[in-house]
């Protein structure tokens, strides 16, 4: 999805972080900004209630999708 | 003021002002967190603002580690920067507050937590990560907007703040409190704020050492109010 709103060019991130060292990273929500270093001050304005020990975020347009829901072989 | 433009004054000053002026910078990103141009915006205008009064905190928790006022503190003296004296009305005076006068601060901070006061040292740190998002949140909003002449008012504030050369914050570089002096402060104030425009010398007979500026005058009584909690006293019932 293309998103036109305060700035000219925006663009979707997804947000990661974990809790703790021993669980693996997932998604906590997405941000949009127009480039990665707003972006990364969104995301931790946005998701920073919880003591995260890690945090990243991935432009959406990098994640390569290999199936989507109901797509998987029977 | 006697002082030789402010070379005597002790660090109590200097934190003091810092304190000051990030209660206020905080007060205004609050007052723009349902007004900023994205809902993200205004997400960070609140994050922002709780980690600036959480920093003031910590700071004016440091004062009484760092010697006695140069002048009597009076109940109601705020040696903040004249940016901060009125509401911003413009979305690019946010902006410009973001990406320098907040800039200016976290340099005096990471001076400060460089030198050689063990309680700054220790107490400060936390600060400076928390202040990376800032940075970034200014620098990428200023390159977004046009917000020249704010930019311009808020680096010529923050020029002032820092100090003269050969002031105190020369002397307590000089001494190892701070770990940068105010050439090296001016330099790196200006790399982050690349594309500012030229301002017209400063004169500095008239800056005011212990508050840390030339124009005269300061916060208003609103802002006052709010600062001491006294405007939500409307709010509540008489008696409560």
């Amino acid at each position: 999805m293309r998103f036109v709103r305060v700035h000219d060019e925006v663009q979707e991130y997804e947000v990661f972080a974990r809790k703790t060292r021993l669980e693996a990273l997932r998604q906590v929500g997405a941000v949009v900004a127009p480039d990665d270093e707003l972006a990364m001050a969104y995301a931790r304005a946005t998701y920073d209630e919880e003591r995260w020990v890690e945090m990243m975020i991935v432009p959406k347009a990098a994640v390569i999708q290999l199936w989507a829901p109901g797509e998987a072989e029977a | 003021m006697g002082a030789g433009r402010g070379r005597s004054l002790s660090l109590y000053s200097l934190v003091k002002s810092l304190a000051d002026n990030k209660q206020l910078l905080g007060m205004r990103y609050a007052e723009w967190c349902i007004a900023a141009p994205t809902l993200e915006a205004d997400i960070a205008a609140a994050a922002m603002g709780l980690d600036d009064i959480g920093h003031s905190r910590v700071l004016y928790g440091s004062l009484r580690e760092l010697g006695t006022p140069d002048v009597p503190d009076e109940p109601v003296s705020y040696a903040n920067v004249p940016y901060l004296d009125r509401p911003w009305t413009d979305w690019t005076a946010f902006v410009a507050a973001n990406g320098v006068l907040d800039s200016a601060f976290t340099l005096m901070i990471e001076a400060l937590a460089g030198g050689n006061v063990e309680v700054l040292r220790s107490r400060l740190k936390k600060m400076l990560q928390e202040e990376r998002y800032h940075a970034m949140h200014g620098r990428s909003w200023l390159r977004e907007s046009r917000a020249a002449s704010a930019v311009d008012q808020a680096r010529r504030d923050a020029i002032v703040w820092i100090g003269p050369e050969d002031g105190d914050v020369d002397d307590l570089h000089g001494k190892g409190v701070l770990s940068l002096g105010v050439r090296e402060l001016r330099r790196r104030l200006d790399e982050q704020v690349s594309g500012a425009p030229a301002s017209t010398p400063i004169d500095w007979k008239a800056w005011d050492p212990v508050r840390r500026r030339i124009v005269p005058g300061g916060i208003d009584e609103l802002t006052l109010n709010m600062l001491q909690g006294l405007a939500e006293k409307r709010y509540m019932p008489a008696g409560a």
